[in-house]
């Protein structure tokens, strides 16, 4: 793809920036989702401290959404329908900046979940949707320029 | 900025549902096949806040667990740290953080064997350390453990004494 302004190409939109973006939140959603997947009952517990799903669907979410972040972290870092692939980044992200949010209102003293271990991971904090935040410009890059190792992914735009 | 038509989006976001699905199908299906994997939905008589207990582990109620503080044959084990013990923990508890298992199951194995019923706590609903107590001492009792799954949060919250200090 190129990217130009006024015949300028603009830098954010180099390829090897949406290469950088995509291995970085790629990797990061990989590496979160394995001690989920390895505990699943250990991340449900988790997600019930949270208090804002019903608990007929922790289980249900515990279950699945460490695949969901494994599943788009690998896509995106590949390239892979890089823009599909970078929305489901950027919900997940913003999943976890309302579920936080909320909780932090709230005033629940929970654990972030996020890396492994769950238990002496990172205090729920600002600092940690700040993080989440931040880890939203990458996905932004992606969804604007997507980009691929895989030949003909971008050019034919089939995310 | 590359120009991106409403089509284009439309397949995105498609895609993005794609995925998700595809991988909370694939979550599911890797769940019910694995040894650890955990059940999806509620079973039929089972309490919604067990859902994650393994077996040989019961729930037990903030309410109930404080109409058993000072019954004989009751011990409360709280499973958190010594310091967050001391800032305060259920009246008559014992502190026993699953870590040193081996060292503190001698110091007190019997107060332990002799109770009739032993609760164990951690912080709150989302802590597992009483899990992993209750599945430690179910294999040398023969339980069942009895798990305050609202943990020291839950008992705070519900307004009940608090018992501070260090043990004797």
């Amino acid at each position: 793809m190129t990217v130009t302004r006024a015949g300028t190409r603009v830098w954010a939109g180099h390829p090897a920036v949406g290469a950088l973006c995509r291995l970085l939140l790629g990797g990061v959603l990989i590496y979160a989702a394995f001690p989920k997947l390895l505990r699943p009952d250990e991340f449900a517990r988790l997600v019930y401290g949270y208090r804002i799903l019903h608990p007929d669907l922790v289980n249900l979410v515990g279950i699945t959404l460490p695949w969901v972040e494994l599943v788009g972290g690998a896509l995106l870092a590949v390239g892979v329908a890089p823009r599909s692939s970078a929305l489901v980044a950027a919900g997940l992200l913003g999943t976890f900046m309302v579920a936080g949010f909320l909780a932090l209102l709230r005033g629940l003293e929970v654990s972030c979940g996020c890396f492994f271990p769950f238990m002496g991971d990172h205090k729920l904090g600002w600092d940690l949707l700040v993080r989440d935040g931040l880890l939203l410009l990458p996905a932004l890059q992606v969804i604007v320029w997507p980009s691929s190792f895989l030949p003909g992914v971008c050019g034919t735009q089939h995310d | 900025m590359s120009r991106t038509s409403a089509s284009e989006i439309m397949r995105a976001v498609a895609g993005a549902v794609a995925i998700v699905l595809a991988s909370a199908a694939l979550g599911v299906l890797v769940n019910h096949l694995s040894d650890r994997g955990i059940p999806v939905l509620p079973e039929p008589g089972q309490e919604r806040l067990a859902l994650a207990l393994p077996a040989g582990l019961q729930p037990l109620p903030v309410a109930e667990a404080a109409g058993l503080v000072g019954r004989a044959g009751v011990l409360f084990l709280d499973a958190r740290t010594a310091v967050d013990y001391e800032e305060g923990h259920v009246p008559g508890a014992v502190g026993f953080p699953p870590g040193s298992f081996e060292d503190r199951y001698l110091d007190l194995a019997d107060q332990i064997e002799s109770a009739s019923r032993v609760v164990a706590y951690c912080s709150g609903m989302e802590c597992s350390d009483s899990i992993e107590l209750g599945q430690r001492l179910l294999e040398v009792l023969p339980g069942p453990i009895y798990v305050m799954e609202a943990g020291w949060a839950g008992w705070k919250a519900a307004g009940y004494p608090v018992e501070v200090g260090a043990e004797p």
